[in-house]
């Protein structure tokens, strides 16, 4: 017998009955991808959560908020199976837990005027760019100015839309954002702004890139306990079929812009 | 029961002397009981230690951007308090204007600069200005310092203007009158005669307001503008550590308006009308 014996879910190794409610672990509020609406929990990780283990396994699922701070180690005590917490793929986690295949892709970008000639991210040498504070934008911002040699001025905002107002206003050439967040504006001016593109650390990394530059890459994984192997392989099958059926590009454009 | 006068006081002055000196002391005692906690929290909480001092080290370091936002709000002060006294001298003759278009222009301005937030006057004018103009075609590429400047003058003038205000309406209206009746004009009374002893009665409101224009420059991380908030802000997010940069902060707050109040204090003495009348 394995670990995990909770009461609510009784698995027994490797013949987990499909008929069992999943208890689902997730710090909310993180919106969009989980937060409460009218005393419900909702966003982009409950909607995938839904799919994989109600529509997928038929089976029932209990969306549970718990503190992001210490959802790792409730995971490990067997209070819940699986984490889905917008929790980036880190190494140091993998120490102490599996993670499904990637479900989400966060890129670090670069926005522009539209009629910008910055074109590469070695045109940002020298120039202004603007972040929101304590974002990982932020933090890209910061090893693109050690790249640089210090030679790149970082204009830190307090909301990502005083970022990109000071490139609308002429105070800063660049904003480096999440490419979530940064194309909803980018969608929202299209005549004002754009996306640098080319190719980035997205290229080096992945096989279907997107066509914008990208400055760093964050992937997000459903978290398992080390021994749960075979119902982390079945959900990475449930959620390859995801994307097949276009179930996964629905969700995605209910809470993202592009 | 046989001392007390009539009117029947609450307390005696002894009493009330004793009142005094006992809040003070549990004011001064809770303050030093909260600073040792503070500055010793790792001897006397174990494990938790509140100031990182290897941290404080750290960021307290020549080669550290805090001085860079330190030299930027000196550098922002000092322009701005000279640019605020001139053109609060003009504010306040605005007020005391006998023309009536004059002194309602001057007025409204008064009105508008005391009675909106500084926080509200420096985002009209950073994000409001450019505004006025096609995405990417506003022609001053680093509006920070402009805009910086301009607010922070616009509002300060408001205040030194009041402040010279009320230094000349406590001048006997005798002096001008005697000024003039020597057959000086309006301008060479006021230059001559009221504007040296208004300003002595001006100083300490001014010396105030200044100390005040210290502080209102940590208002500008707003705007992006690389000052001290925006440094602590930098490194909470970086390190997570609220007490190490929050020190550092407040001593480099306090190496200006320390110095400056002293300085307020001194000049507001030798100015004033009282010791000068002596000889």
């Amino acid at each position: 017998m394995g670990g995990g014996d909770d009461g609510t879910e009784s698995e027994t190794d490797g013949t987990p009955t499909e008929a069992e409610t999943v208890r689902v672990a997730s710090g909310i509020p993180y919106p969009p991808f989980e937060m409460m609406e009218n005393g419900e929990p909702t966003g982009f990780d409950y909607d995938m959560g839904a799919a994989i283990f109600e529509e997928q396994m038929g089976r029932e699922m209990e969306f549970l908020d718990r503190s992001f701070d210490g959802i790792i180690s409730g995971l490990q005590n067997g209070n819940y199976r699986v984490i889905m917490s917008a929790m980036t793929i880190t190494e140091d986690r993998k120490e102490n837990i599996d993670f499904s295949d990637p479900y989400f892709t966060a890129y670090q970008t670069v926005a522009v005027l539209e009629n910008s000639d910055i074109s590469s991210k070695a045109g940002l040498r020298g120039k202004t760019v603007a972040v929101q504070k304590g974002t990982t934008g932020a933090e890209a911002a910061d090893d693109l100015q050690t790249e640089f040699d210090g030679d790149l001025t970082v204009s830190r905002y307090d909301s990502s839309a005083s970022a990109f107002n000071a490139v609308l206003n002429n105070q800063a050439v660049a904003v480096i954002n999440d490419n979530t967040v940064s194309a909803e504006y980018v969608n929202q001016n299209d005549e004002e702004l754009r996306f640098v593109m080319g190719d980035g650390v997205a290229a080096e990394q992945r096989d279907d890139p997107p066509e914008y530059l990208t400055l760093s890459i964050e992937e997000y994984g459903i978290a398992f306990r080390k021994d749960d192997d075979e119902f982390r392989e079945r959900i990475n099958e449930i959620l390859a079929t995801l994307r097949e059926n276009g179930t996964y590009d629905d969700i995605y454009s209910t809470y993202f812009a592009g | 029961m046989s001392e007390t006068g009539t009117g029947g006081p609450i307390a005696s002055d002894e009493t009330f002397r004793r009142l005094g000196m006992a809040a003070a002391l549990v004011v001064a005692l809770s303050v030093g009981a909260f600073l040792a906690l503070l500055f010793l929290s790792g001897h006397v909480i174990p494990g938790r230690q509140l100031i990182n001092y290897g941290l404080l080290a750290e960021l307290a370091q020549p080669s550290s951007d805090y001085y860079g936002a330190y030299i930027n709000i000196l550098q922002v002060f000092l322009l701005t308090a000279v640019m605020s006294v001139i053109c609060g001298v003009f504010v306040g003759l605005g007020r005391i204007s006998k023309t009536p278009l004059t002194a309602g222009i001057a007025r409204l301005y008064v009105e508008f600069f005391r009675g909106t937030p500084f926080l509200f006057q420096i985002m009209a004018i950073y994000y409001g200005v450019p505004a006025f103009f096609e995405p990417g075609t506003f022609p001053l590429t680093n509006f920070t310092w402009p805009a910086a400047i301009v607010a922070l003058t616009l509002n300060h003038a408001a205040y030194s203007g009041e402040a010279l205000r009320g230094g000349i309406e406590s001048l006997p209206t005798g002096q001008m009158e005697a000024a003039r009746s020597l057959g000086m004009s309006y301008v060479q009374a006021m230059r001559n005669v009221v504007l040296p002893q208004a300003w002595r009665n001006a100083v300490p409101a001014v010396g105030n307001d200044l100390i005040i224009l210290v502080k209102d420059t940590s208002l500008l991380s707003v705007i992006a503008f690389p000052e001290l908030i925006s440094q602590f802000q930098y490194t909470y997010s970086q390190q997570f550590e609220a007490w190490a940069p929050l020190v550092l902060v407040g001593v480099f707050y306090l190496t200006i308006t320390v110095p400056l109040s002293a300085l307020v204090n001194y000049a507001g003495e030798v100015a004033d009308p009282s010791r000068r009348a002596e000889p």
